[in-house]
């Protein structure tokens, strides 16, 4: 049977495919990946997509955890300065129930649990990054000094809280508003204070003593709603170490939907090389032979 | 007396000589030439017709007549021609659409530009804003990450379209291109009707051969034969070649910016147009290219109008309902051309949903607008991932497909070579083989010639 004499079209058609599959392979090796293109793979390619954007997302959620973290800190110091000054507050009251004391006694206790109600006030106008821990969602300075009010200061703020996305799902509470923690109906933090001071000052040991019980109950329901940041300082905690798993999943996902084995790369571009050597050396051995060359030159 | 033995005679044996001579020669020829041709594209190697005469018998004294030449005969398989045509046709349409399909992936690789990598920032940006909501320059990120979302919506549309708009353009280079070959071809079936049926059309045979394989890049055509030469038609029987006479396609634009193809009574017949670099052409700008831009506009719709609810449910850090974040989606077909962002303020964006100035209620749903289903069923990320997955299913079975049929189109042609090409060591042989034939005949020649002068100088003493 007859065969095509013309090998030229042949052995550039593998010289080019074996110069193609180098080019892939050097591509592959050089950028560690395996898929460069939609093409190369539109399966990995679109999966992608939701790989770029989750990844982008687990980053930004790292550090909202930990600015969420260091707020609710802060507040957690806050509340607990609060707490130790609330008890100096009840050990002033209470020496100023027992019977003992003169008028001046009285007025320094006064002054005293005066002080803390103020040191108290700035601790609840405490901001952080120009926001107020416990403002709820306004921007209003909590308290302000209010003559009017029987209180002596009002809240400005109001019942609103902010919630920060720390997962795909999850978010998480990091301030309970002022009203919800100092001037709560019946456990007002401010308001027992403000009238222990108004009692010192009048010297009634039964209104003294009544004052002093509700500031210690205000001190407990201070501590209660300690809990509430403790418990998002917890919650925070186990989400930064859940979204460093995440992080290495994604980062495993992504690797295996377009990255390349870099053994099996490696191989490839050596296995091409090959291919293309020997490409090469068919076409310079084939081509110059024809049965001219075994002819005597015509004499 | 015997009969006198009356045999051939010298004149019979110089005669045969000279038939000889003149077989040598036209095998000769037919040799030279192909060797000559042997790297002419389109070139048919010829092989030299000989044939016994025939015997002479003279009172049953039987010699043989000799050799003659018939002529020069091209050898070729018309029936390899037309799987090759075919062939040659769907890779020309496969490489014409490769090659487009590889630019407009390149607007789908991330790059860090593109929608995939615009989406992703977007979103990253509203989870920081979730933790920084009063930051201005966090709010001042959404707004810019939005803008580039919209860009990348713009960019990857426009990409799209100058892809479709250079398939389009091609459409009349291409029309022209074929009806010029369509007229070459006319005219050779013209020269070719010259030649007696039962004759090789030769040079003219290989050039229309030629011509027609180029057409056959250029479209889907059929050929047949006919007492008038090649009949040529394309698409579902539009005539392009009848005989002697061509027929002009002609392009036109469509009412949508499309090109069409028209036949040469005006009839439409675009669809019908399926291979070769027209079919290609007119397959990505008609088909392809508008299904990858519809996906793209309803998603760039969609979504804005998911994200503007949103931001329509919350209270911007002005105390006014958000406004509508991003616009120019309300034209369908050019949605993702159009899209911007309509805020010009990092405060309009809609974060608190209390009406207060400090809140962040809003920021979960403007994120929420990224995550939940749109209505075609898909949420942003997925909806643009499935358009990914279609452009790049598309590029990678176009060049799949251009890579298969170039294997069969070689096999093809290794086949036609067997047959038509030259092979120079065949060539060679054949030099050497017809080198001696016509030694060999013109020593019969000089022999009989030898003869000759020998009869007519019997009895004389001279040549004794």
């Amino acid at each position: 049977m007859r065969i095509d004499p013309n090998m030229v079209p042949d052995l550039l058609q593998e010289l080019q495919q074996s110069q193609v599959q180098l080019n892939t392979a050097l591509q592959q090796v050089s950028t560690g990946l395996r898929v460069n293109q939609p093409s190369d793979d539109p399966t990995a390619s679109a999966a992608m997509v939701q790989n770029t954007i989750a990844t982008g997302d687990l980053d930004q959620y790292t550090q909202n955890v930990s600015t969420a973290l260091s707020t609710v800190q802060t507040a957690n110091s806050v509340l607990s300065s609060v707490v130790t000054s609330l008890n100096s507050a009840v050990s002033a009251g209470t020496e100023g129930a027992n019977g003992t004391n003169n008028a001046s006694d009285l007025q320094d206790l006064a002054n005293q649990v005066q002080g803390i109600l103020n040191s108290v006030v700035s601790a609840a106008n405490t901001s952080v990054g120009g926001s107020y821990l416990f403002g709820g969602t306004s921007t209003a300075t909590p308290y302000t000094a209010d003559a009017a009010s029987p209180t002596g200061y009002t809240y400005n703020g109001n019942d609103g809280s902010n919630s920060v996305a720390i997962g795909d799902q999850t978010s998480v509470q990091i301030n309970l508003p002022g009203s919800q923690i100092f001037s709560a109906a019946g456990n007002s933090v401010i308001g027992s204070l403000s009238s222990l001071v108004t009692a010192l000052k009048s010297g009634n040991s039964a209104g003294i003593e009544t004052a002093t019980a509700s500031v210690d109950s205000a001190l407990n329901y201070v501590g209660q709603q300690q809990v509430f940041y403790g418990n998002a300082e917890i919650q925070l905690n186990s989400q930064e170490t859940f979204l460093q798993q995440d992080k290495v999943t994604l980062t495993t996902q992504a690797s295996t939907l377009i990255g390349v084995n870099e053994s099996t790369a490696a191989t490839e571009l050596s296995q091409a090389e090959t291919d293309n050597s020997a490409a090469l050396a068919a076409v310079a051995k084939v081509l110059p032979n024809t049965l001219l060359n075994y002819l005597e030159p015509p004499t | 007396m015997p009969d006198v033995i009356a045999m051939g005679g010298l004149n019979t044996a110089l005669l045969i000589g000279v038939g000889g001579l003149d077989a040598a020669q036209g095998a000769l020829d037919a040799t030279s030439n192909n060797i000559a041709n042997v790297n002419t594209p389109g070139y048919t190697r010829e092989e030299a017709q000989l044939s016994e005469l025939p015997e002479t018998d003279s009172n049953n004294e039987i010699s043989g007549g000799g050799v003659t030449l018939d002529g020069l005969q091209s050898i070729r398989d018309e029936l390899l021609n037309v799987q090759i045509n075919q062939q040659t046709s769907a890779q020309s349409a496969a490489d014409t659409e490769s090659s487009s399909l590889q630019q407009v992936q390149s607007y789908f690789t991330s790059t860090g530009t593109d929608v995939a990598s615009a989406l992703a920032a977007f979103s990253s940006s509203l989870v920081e804003l979730s933790g920084n909501s009063s930051n201005s320059a966090a709010q001042l990120g959404v707004l810019s990450a939005g803008q580039n979302l919209a860009a990348a919506f713009n960019s990857t549309a426009s990409g799209l379209t100058s892809a479709q708009t250079a398939a389009n353009q091609q459409v009349p280079d291409v029309v022209s291109q074929i009806n010029s070959l369509a007229q070459q071809i006319a005219q050779l079936n013209s020269q070719l009707a010259q030649v007696p049926a039962a004759e090789d059309g030769g040079t003219t045979q290989d050039q229309l051969d030629q011509a027609v394989q180029q057409l056959a890049g250029l479209t889907n055509i059929s050929v047949t034969q006919t007492n008038n030469g090649e009949t040529i038609t394309t698409g579902s029987g539009t005539a392009l070649v009848i005989g002697s006479q061509s027929f002009n396609l002609q392009s036109a634009t469509g009412p949508g910016g499309q090109e069409e193809v028209l036949d040469s009574n005006g009839n439409n017949v675009t669809s019908a147009i399926t291979g070769g670099t027209l079919g290609g052409s007119l397959n990505i700008a008609n088909q392809v290219i508008p299904s990858f831009l519809t996906q793209l506009n309803t998603l760039a719709s969609q979504f804005a109008t998911e994200f503007n609810s949103a931001q329509a449910a919350g209270t911007d850090s002005n105390g006014n309902a958000g406004a509508a974040f991003f616009t120019g989606t309300s034209n369908l077909s050019s949605a993702a051309a159009d899209i911007s962002v309509g805020l010009t303020n990092p405060s309009q964006i809609a974060i608190g949903s209390d009406g207060s100035t400090g809140g962040n209620g809003n920021v979960a749903n403007l994120s929420a607008a990224l995550t939940s289903a749109l209505p075609s069923g898909q949420s942003a990320a997925n909806a643009y991932a499935s358009i990914v997955f279609n452009v790049g299913t598309a590029a990678s079975n176009a060049s799949t497909q251009s890579t298969a049929i170039g294997d069969s189109l070689t096999q093809l042609t290794n086949q036609q070579g067997a047959v038509s090409a030259v092979n120079i060591d065949e060539e060679t042989a054949n030099l050497m083989r017809y080198q001696t034939a016509y030694e060999a005949a013109s020593r019969v020649v000089s022999t009989v010639q030898v003869l000759d002068n020998a009869a007519l100088n019997m009895g004389s003493n001279t040549s004794f």
